[in-house]
């Protein structure tokens, strides 16, 4: 080395430097970063940092209402489970239900009140107070209060019951309007329409699935998805194994393979919208062979005359034996009980359908009995949600009125009607003309996205609520929801907004509760001196009750309604008849009748924003992340498609895409499609996946109800050429000789699907 | 035509020495941080003594750290719990006033952990407790410290060591810590 002059002796230093403080650095990137311990000022009473603290509530996933414990450490919720004292759940609950926990912990949860910025879903929101978010609604609805034009505010809400629903009806009779509705795709409207013709009920009776020995469903994926599938995979397991000496035997008609198809004893497929036929062909047979010894058995011989067993079969596919031989099983095993619903009950025959199957009960002696359909009790609180229900029809006259300037303002809440209703109904070109949209969704769906003013609300974990489920167990049951963390972000209860606007309003007289919490306990006095008129509280004071409540997560009483002997009236077994299903667009130019379904997982779309839901393979096709159209195989080899080639299913209304899955499960004519997927708002694990078949729905109407007959498309499949590879867990559904599913097949059942490629079902004799 | 390298090296020969001085640049900063500022004692929000408390006045750490028997974490005392004893006692101390000025506004006090395990180990105090074994055998004589520092490294011999000492019964198996 020469000499090392001025420059390179800077350089060196220089050089030095430079790795000294890297390797400072260095040493303080792999230390532990800082954390903290951040104590309580004052610790709540039952707080103890690692040791969980459990609270019941209710789950709000669907409307089913199963009670919930929930499982909280440090103030943060961790796991949902079922409540075992809870009637409905019993301690068991969904996937969709312990999902819930995404849905408060969900990335794309709106966190503050938000005004729109630019155009309508244009995007572009300004996060405000919750004072100036209600002030300005207030100042909205205020103004048509005052001017008597109340009627032009609109009221359009999920299906709400209990006291939140009495809350949102006093605020809109105070505003002077009669416009609040409920609306929810998968709403057993027809349903509510045939018990209410044959028994002239309100509500939904409890079918007794649990302790009933032979159990026909027409379309109910009572397992998957029909009203309460907890409550019934409860009974279904009772049934099956819960009793000595009795196996309950379990038949499933529906043109497609469900969950509870699979569980079934036998699956009978018959053509899609038969369903009733079928049922009035059992009805024949058993009244005709002598089954049925009630005075008006002769109004009833004449009005089933139509339906002999040769008829039925001709129209439903079902051969003449097997309709005898369920007629005879069915009027033989006591007790018995048919269910109806699904996509039999949303045909444009729907509510006929279901009043046959119900009538099947009555004729064979199930009303009242064990095992059978029993009636339950007036509700506890107000009226029937399914009062305010919003057929289709009642949706096109909101979207009219909507277009012709009646509607001022619509209050929206966490409904998704953008989503759950057809193209055909044009509701999101309705929605533009109305000047003021408030919503009060917790998440950014299609029909929040129109909004101009979002009021976000809690989840049900962060809330105070009350639930009476409905239809009911037989008994009256109601549970309070309450809250078991605090609130994540600058959110508000859907009754603390309600009961915020009232007091912007100046409602103070007509609402004067403080909170919903307040609300609730005010109301909850009455449940109390319900007890206590009983006798059976014992002068327990209301403090002691309604923090007895809230431990147990249940409150019940232990009646049943006695009803005498029932008979229908006779114009109603007069008119008894169903009509063939009618399809929108000619069999020749759309040779398929679309079957969509309502997913298990993802309900009518309000899960897809749930990774978990996303991520569970469904259970007949173990596929996730996607939808898929389902395809018998000799169909798919006559079109020749294969597994995950993408075909365009095109009804009158319009197309979508989806790949291939090859279902032997399903009836040639028919192709089947999840619903729930197809968002292109509601978060980014919802967003852009998949499609939506309700978008191209026909607008065919059931006449009774006014409801979309969502099962009444036709379709056709367009190859595109294109593939992709669907993603599921299942291998390939051959045994391959390894001797997985061992099966016997009966000669009869085995005999009578064999046409249909179908799985031979196992059949237990009794 | 031969090739040289020389040329090359001539080049290179003042970066070599650069990147020698910058090496040994680099051992140093890390010597320097882990040696000078190993962040065993931060400093805390408040210059609270485990001597004054836990050494002179013998107060036991289950008074303040109650969870420490029944639960995985041992809890640090609420502000409440302070302000229990110092509404009455050496109530004119800046540090005193610091903790009143905490409560009165309702805010927790920033605690800065000085003993930390990865998320991925399971470590409950209540079964260490429970038998027997001393807060001070991991945590060391914090009744003897100002500011409390981390005696031992919590790595995994630490734990091995002492389950392999007392023969604890699966005390060696993974997922006995690693659940």
């Amino acid at each position: 080395m020469s000499s090392i002059d001025r420059r390179d002796f800077l350089k060196l230093v220089g050089a030095g430097g430079v790795g000294t403080g890297a390797g400072f650095m260095l040493a303080e990137s792999i230390k532990h970063p800082v954390e903290y311990l951040i104590p309580y000022p004052v610790p709540p009473e039952d707080f103890s940092p690692g040791i969980a603290t459990y609270y019941n509530s209710v789950c709000s996933m669907c409307s089913a209402g199963c009670g919930i414990t929930v499982r909280t450490r440090e103030g943060r919720a961790k796991k949902i489970e079922g409540n075992p004292a809870h009637p409905v759940s019993q301690g068991r609950l969904c996937a969709l239900g312990q999902a819930g926990l995404q849905a408060l912990y969900n990335p794309d949860r709106l966190t503050s009140p938000l005004l729109r910025a630019g155009d309508r879903e244009s995007g572009a929101w300004i996060p405000t107070t919750w004072e100036d978010g209600l002030s300005q609604v207030a100042e909205r609805l205020g103004a048509l209060r005052s001017s008597g034009q109340g009627n032009r505010i609109g009221f359009l809400s999920e299906g709400v019951g209990g006291h939140l629903g009495t809350l949102i009806e006093r605020f809109m009779a105070e505003l002077g309007s009669g416009r609040l509705l409920h609306h929810d795709f998968a709403h057993p409207q027809t349903l509510y329409a045939a018990v209410n013709r044959l028994f002239g009920e309100d509500h939904l009776p409890y079918y007794d699935l649990g302790n009933t020995r032979y159990l026909l469903s027409f379309g109910a994926d009572y397992l998957g998805n029909w009203i309460s599938p907890v409550h019934h995979g409860l009974g279904f397991g009772n049934s099956r194994q819960g009793r000595e000496d009795v196996r309950g035997r379990f038949v499933q008609i529906e043109p497609r393979m469900s969950l509870s198809g699979a569980a079934a004893d036998e699956w009978i497929p018959a053509s899609p919208g038969t369903e009733g036929i079928l049922a009035l062909g059992l009805a024949n047979h058993i009244v005709s062979e002598g089954g049925y010894q009630g005075a008006d058995r002769d109004a009833w011989a004449v009005a089933l005359e139509p339906y002999s067993s040769a008829a039925v079969s001709e129209q439903t596919g079902v051969p003449a034996a097997t309709v005898m031989r369920l007629a005879d099983t069915f009027a033989d095993t006591q007790p018995s009980l048919a269910i109806g619903g699904g996509a039999a009950g949303n045909h444009s025959n729907g509510v006929d359908t279901l009043v046959a199957v119900n009538a099947l009960n009555y004729l064979v002696g199930n009303l009242g009995a064990e095992g059978g359909l029993i009636f339950n009790p007036e509700p506890v609180v107000g009226q029937a949600p399914s009062s305010r229900h919003a057929s289709y029809s009642a949706m096109l006259e909101l979207a009219a009125d909507a277009r012709q300037g009646n509607i001022e303002v619509l209050i929206l809440n966490q409904t998704n009607p953008v989503f759950t209703l057809p193209a055909a109904a044009e509701f999101k070109a309705a929605l533009a003309d109305i000047p003021l949209i408030v919503s009060l969704s917790s998440f950014m769906d299609e029909t929040t996205a129109m909004a101009d003013i979002i009021l976000p609300s809690h989840t049900y974990l962060e809330s105070w609520g009350d639930d009476f489920p409905e239809p009911g167990v037989g008994f009256s049951v109601g549970a309070v929801s309450q809250p078991v963390v605090s609130p994540l972000y600058n959110t508000r209860a859907t009754g603390d907004i309600v009961l915020g606007l009232a007091q912007a309003l100046g409602l103070g007289d007509a609402l004067p509760w403080a909170s919903m919490e307040v609300y609730l306990q005010e109301s909850w006095r009455e449940i109390h001196a319900r007890g206590a008129a009983e006798g059976e509280a014992e002068a327990e004071s209301f403090e002691a009750f309604w923090a007895a409540v809230l431990q147990a997560g249940v409150w019940g009483e232990n009646t049943r309604r006695e009803v005498g002997s029932i008979t229908i009236a006779s114009d109603v077994v007069d008119s008894i008849g169903v009509e063939p299903p009618e399809f929108a667009g000619d069999s020749n130019g759309y040779p398929f009748i679309l079957h969509p379904y309502v997913s298990n997982v993802l309900h009518d779309g309000q899960g897809a924003n749930l990774p978990w839901m996303q991520e569970l393979p469904d259970p007949m096709t173990s596929v996730v992340y996607g939808s898929w159209v389902e395809l018998n195989p000799t169909t798919a080899e006559r079109l020749g498609l294969a597994e995950g080639d993408v075909v365009e299913i095109e009804s009158p209304q319009g197309r979508v895409a989806a790949p291939v899955y090859v279902y032997p499960a399903i009836m040639p004519d028919v192709v089947a499609m999840p619903i729930g997927q197809g968002h292109t708002e509601y978060g980014r694990y919802a967003k852009n996946r998949g499609a939506n078949p309700i978008e191209i729905l026909s607008p065919q109407i059931e006449p009774v109800t006014g409801g979309l007959a969502w099962s009444a498309t036709r379709v056709r499949l367009i190859p595109t050429g294109r593939r992709v590879d669907l993603l599921k867990t299942g291998g390939v559904s051959r045994e391959l000789g390894r001797e997985i599913v061992q099966t016997t097949g009966s000669g009869a059942s085995a005999g009578e699907t064999a046409g249909l490629h179908s799985i031979p079902i196992t059949v237990v004799p009794t | 035509m031969g090739v040289s390298i020389v040329p090359t090296l001539r080049v290179l020969k003042p970066l070599g020495l650069m990147a020698v001085v910058g090496f040994v640049g680099l051992v140093f900063g890390y010597w320097a941080n882990a040696a000078f500022f190993p962040g065993t004692a931060p400093t805390q929000p408040i210059n609270f003594s485990h001597r004054i408390h836990a050494g002179d006045f013998e107060i036991e750490c289950m008074y303040c750290h109650t969870q420490a028997r029944r639960s995985t974490s041992a809890g640090i005392p609420a502000v409440s719990k302070c302000v229990g004893c110092h509404e009455n006692v050496a109530t004119e101390r800046p540090q005193i006033r610091l903790l009143m000025e905490y409560w009165e506004n309702k805010e927790p006090i920033p605690w800065i952990k000085v003993h930390d395990l990865p998320d991925f180990v399971y470590f409950p105090h209540k079964r260490h407790v429970q038998a027997g074994v001393e807060c001070q055998t991991c945590h060391g004589p914090v009744e003897t410290m100002d500011v409390v520092s981390r005696m031992a490294p919590t790595e995994m011999g630490l734990c091995l060591t002492c389950h392999k000492e007392h023969q604890v019964e699966f005390g060696l198996d993974c997922l006995t810590c690693h659940k």
